[in-house]
């Protein structure tokens, strides 16, 4: 039967959540597979393996109950091996690597934080900035919301304006926030979000990027955050710490 | 508190948290090459469009529509009106969100996919200051 793993720790990992509940339905039990002085936690791979919402949840629950007792290299989802014997292998060839990265990872987490514009509020402060458009959004309005030609006058100019401060706001916000990391990447860009960051960030630094977050949300109210954390250091386990943090 | 921090230690992490890091689950993480990895055809997690602005004519009359309906003058003098605002925007915005990452879990289309991890290679440095724009601008190429 093949092997699913979930993430990689190193053999002296004080709590690996052996036999808790993996992906499946079922759910599969948790169970480590050792090698290279590592530990591999596994299961048995679904027949019929999906990215479904119960096994993705599974998937981050068995990352994070090993988180949370020491250091734990994520592996994306839905990662197969032919059976426990080609995990052990694996482990063998690359242990010097996955040491390396345990050891940079040690301690840190990744904070995802995203960003979106409250919709209102930043169409007020397009506006009240710019003496033109008002003036325009109140000549619409004494007209009764003006002609179509008056409307598309008006969207245009805000709907450039309301781009030009998610530019400037994304900046403000990864500039704001990436000297509280250790790392900062580029999460995948999604729909809606005018800014998509993880952080990798020390245990001990974890409530100065909160405060450093809030520090924003109170003096930019037109910027609303999503903050998830912490996370296995999934945008970081293949990346150069040292080079990410250096330059 | 309206910033959403969400706890996943412990296993304490909600639903709601997880919708909003599916796309680390799906597209970040090791990968190990000797391993086989779940087809994600049919995936639609990863949209390109990171523009909540789209310059087209819809967009155009809603926003003159948006600034027609808003108290321009009580938003502009009355800060903690505007803050009380934001704060309900917050919880149900965030909300849609979640649920809109939800649907489009169900959703078909193996394109995007393909497309953000071409997008994520062609980024060279994701340190770099221009990379956002840069990736906006081989959307719109795209």
């Amino acid at each position: 039967m093949s092997t699913y793993v979930y993430g990689i720790a190193d053999a002296g990992h004080p709590k690996l959540p052996d036999g808790i509940d993996g992906i499946g339905n079922p759910a599969h039990k948790v169970r480590v597979v050792r090698g290279g002085g590592l530990a591999a936690l596994a299961g048995d791979a679904p027949e019929d393996l999906r990215p479904k919402r119960r096994d993705l949840l599974a998937h981050q629950h068995v990352l994070s109950e090993a988180g949370a007792g020491g250091t734990v290299l994520p592996m994306r989802f839905g990662s197969v091996a032919e059976d426990d014997s080609a995990v052990a292998a694996a482990l063998e060839q690359h242990a010097e690597h996955y040491k390396e990265r345990l050891r940079a990872l040690c301690d840190r987490a990744e904070y995802n934080v995203k960003v979106q514009h409250d919709e209102d509020a930043v169409l007020r402060l397009v506006v009240a900035q710019d003496d033109a458009l008002r003036a325009l959004v109140e000549s619409n309005r004494k007209a009764g919301g003006g002609s179509h030609e008056d409307k598309m006058r008006l969207g245009e100019r805000v709907a450039a304006a309301v781009q030009a401060r998610e530019a400037a706001d994304a900046a403000l916000v990864r500039d704001a926030l990436e000297p509280r990391a250790d790392a900062l990447s580029d999460a995948p860009q999604s729909t809606g979000w005018i800014a998509n960051l993880s952080f990798l960030v020390h245990r001990d630094a974890a409530a100065e990027l909160a405060n450093a977050v809030e520090e924003l949300r109170q003096a930019h109210p037109h910027l609303v955050f999503r903050v998830n954390g912490p996370l296995p250091p999934y945008s970081f386990v293949d990346q150069g710490l040292v080079a990410a943090a250096g330059d | 508190m309206t910033v959403a921090t969400t706890q996943q230690a412990g296993g304490s992490g909600g639903t709601s948290g997880l919708y909003d890091v599916l796309e680390l689950v799906l597209d970040r993480g090791l990968v190990i090459d000797a391993f086989v990895r779940v087809s994600l055809v049919g995936i639609e997690i990863l949209k390109i469009d990171i523009r909540v602005v789209v310059a087209s004519v819809d967009t155009y009359l809603r926003f003159a529509e948006a600034c027609n309906r808003l108290d321009l003058e009580t938003g502009s003098k009355k800060p903690a009106g505007l803050s009380e605002l934001v704060g309900d925007s917050n919880g149900s915005g965030a909300q849609g969100k979640a649920k809109g990452a939800l649907e489009g879990a169900a959703q078909a289309g193996s394109d995007a996919l393909t497309q953000a991890r071409k997008e994520g290679e062609a980024k060279a440095s994701p340190r770099r200051s221009s990379s956002r724009s840069s990736s906006r601008r081989e959307e719109e190429q795209a």
